[in-house]
């Protein structure tokens, strides 16, 4: 049934690339974006470092907001904003707006988790101490939850390269519009095995490097 | 050194008010350990955390050298926790740091040393605790006691004149207990540091403090030097404190309960003692001065903190003549005593 020698193997070499750049750019940004949002909804918790209720309720419903728009249809309504940023809303490039978007909000949930575990006694220690609070958030906080952020990091890097094939529908690149233009439209089975074979690979190697990282940090 | 005036907290929970500190005062000198003892929910935390305002108090003042702290302005609050070391019963040490990191961290983060000064003062503080071969490891690969000496030197690392301590004893072994509160005493005279302390065992204010309050429900039931307060204890939960962490002074406290009532034919008198007279033949003198005769039912010479004391619960026998002259013999030697039935 599935003959391997109709395959472009250079296609779907460039189409493997394209994802890895497409999850690796938007990890980036959603890390530069999601982190200090996450710090926020942390610290402006009631009971926390910087209490500002009015801030949190804002901040978390916004979060909310994001986190619940279906990401198909978010890829959908942020065409003209991608266009606008980016100038097209196709390939590579275009799929980036909408993955940090999407991504960022679930992100920073996870980094609020996180550091709601690190020993509020710890963090008290450190006021006892007399340090300013900047410096008990960047210097004893993120250092203290650093296994956790880690965690979270491969959560949604995986998270990433799945919505990144999801939006080969709307003309992104990568594998999957590979498996879309000729695994669905042309009736290629092979090159939707294939590219599913390989998107499950690069996942396990996502969370097998994420896991080790963490060890790595880990102090207990 | 600290003065605490008409101190009063209260906390807001589910709309409710619940009154944790009750109007309290106490003077604390410098150089000296102070301790607090009080049951479970009693104030402690709370006194204690009002001292460097990890507590804000809903009225009344708290002076440190007399300036009223609950007045400060932020960076006036950070300089103040800078000079008051403080430690706790689960250590709340960095999991992320070693033992010289954490050590390091007060200096680093809130100090203007150098590198190389902060160095010689983390080598300096480990010596100090007896930890200089752990100063790589994570806190994770310590004991207990270990882990609360890292607490203990990191508290001490800007050179604080006041330290606070919260259960610093509490999750560790009785062995391991001594050590650390020998090393606390060590610090206390070696640097003349004042100590604040709260448990609710008996033993660690009798190993360590020089004067004592005792707390419940929110408010200061009972004070006075260690020794007046284990010997003498007035109110009935401090009764029931040291009934709980000395049967031989419960028993002292209580003949009634704990001896046969129908044995004992003469009169009970507990004598207590401070001090050198520990020391001296006091009972030969009384079998010579008079011809009471007595029979000791219980009796301890020990010492609080390195005072000696003695107490001995007696059944004298003879005629009222016979008892008064016991009495007077006792008071030229200025030994206190009660007649107890
Ligand atoms: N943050 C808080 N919010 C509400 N109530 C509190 C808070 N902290 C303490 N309390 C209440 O204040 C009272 C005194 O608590 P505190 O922690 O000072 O007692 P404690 O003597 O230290 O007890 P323990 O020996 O159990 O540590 C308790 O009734 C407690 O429930
Ligand atoms: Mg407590």
């Amino acid at each position: 049934m599935i003959d391997l020698s109709m395959i472009e193997w250079g296609d779907i070499a460039f189409a493997t690339w394209e994802t890895l750049v497409m999850t690796g750019v938007s990890l980036l940004f959603t890390v530069l974006l999601g982190l200090p949002l996450g710090i926020l909804l942390f610290v402006t918790a009631s009971g926390q470092l910087l209490e500002q209720p009015g801030v949190y309720r804002v901040l978390s419903f916004v979060v909310n907001v994001l986190r619940s728009v279906p990401f198909l249809i978010l890829l959908i309504v942020m065409i003209p904003v991608t266009v606008l940023l980016i100038g097209t809303s196709l390939g590579v490039e275009g799929a980036i707006p909408p993955l940090v978007v999407g991504t960022s909000p679930l992100f920073a949930r996870l980094v609020e988790n996180v550091l709601r575990e690190v020993d509020r006694g710890v963090i008290e220690a450190c006021q006892a101490m007399g340090v300013p609070t900047h410096r008990i958030i960047f210097g004893a906080l993120l250092p203290e939850a650093m296994p956790g952020l880690i965690a979270a990091t491969t959560v949604t890097a995986i998270t990433l390269m799945s919505y990144a094939a999801m939006s080969g529908v709307i003309g992104g690149g990568g594998l999957g519009d590979l498996a879309i233009r000729f695994g669905y439209q042309r009736f290629q089975t092979e090159v939707m095995v294939i590219t599913v074979a390989l998107l499950v690979m690069l996942v396990q190697f996502i969370q097998h490097a994420g896991d080790r990282l963490v060890l790595y940090f880990t102090r207990k | 050194m600290i003065r605490i005036e008409q101190l009063s907290k209260t906390f807001r929970v589910d709309g409710r008010e619940v009154s944790a500190l009750n109007d309290i005062n106490l003077e604390i000198g410098k150089g000296e350990v102070f301790g607090i003892i009080g049951r479970s929910g009693a104030g402690k935390s709370t006194l204690l955390r009002s001292l460097n305002l990890l507590e804000r108090p809903t009225a009344g003042r708290v002076l440190i050298d007399g300036e009223d702290i609950t007045g400060f302005d932020r960076s006036r609050l950070y300089a103040l926790r800078q000079r008051v070391g403080m430690i706790f019963q689960h250590f709340n040490l960095l999991n992320a740091k070693t033992v010289a990191g954490n050590i390091d961290w007060p200096l680093k983060s809130t100090g203007s040393l150098s590198a190389a000064q902060r160095a010689a003062r983390v080598a300096e503080l480990l010596a100090l605790v007896g930890l200089a071969e752990h100063a790589h490891k994570y806190p994770a690969q310590l004991s207990g006691g270990q882990k609360q000496r890292v607490g203990i030197a990191r508290a001490l690392a800007n050179r604080p004149q006041l330290l606070l301590c919260d259960e610093a004893t509490s999750a560790l072994d009785p062995e391991t207990t001594q050590s650390i509160l020998r090393l606390l005493l060590d610090i206390n005279r070696q640097f003349d540091l004042t100590i604040v302390l709260i448990t609710h065992e008996m033993q660690v204010i009798r190993t360590l403090c020089d004067r004592v309050a005792v707390i419940d429900g929110g408010r200061i039931v009972e004070s006075g030097r260690v020794a007046d307060v284990f010997l003498h204890p007035q109110h009935p939960v401090t009764r029931g404190m040291v009934a709980q962490s000395d049967p031989l002074t419960a028993a002292m406290l209580d003949p009634g309960h704990a001896f046969a009532k129908d044995k004992l034919r003469g009169t009970l008198v507990r004598l207590t003692y401070l001090g050198d007279i520990t020391y001296q033949p006091i009972l030969s003198h009384i079998a010579a001065a008079t011809p009471a005769r007595f029979t000791i039912l219980q009796g301890e010479v020990s010492s609080i903190k390195d005072l000696p004391f003695g107490q001995l619960l007696l059944e004298l026998e003879g005629s009222d003549d016979d008892i008064r002259k016991v009495f007077a013999e006792l008071d030229r030697f200025e030994i206190h005593h009660e007649v107890l039935q």
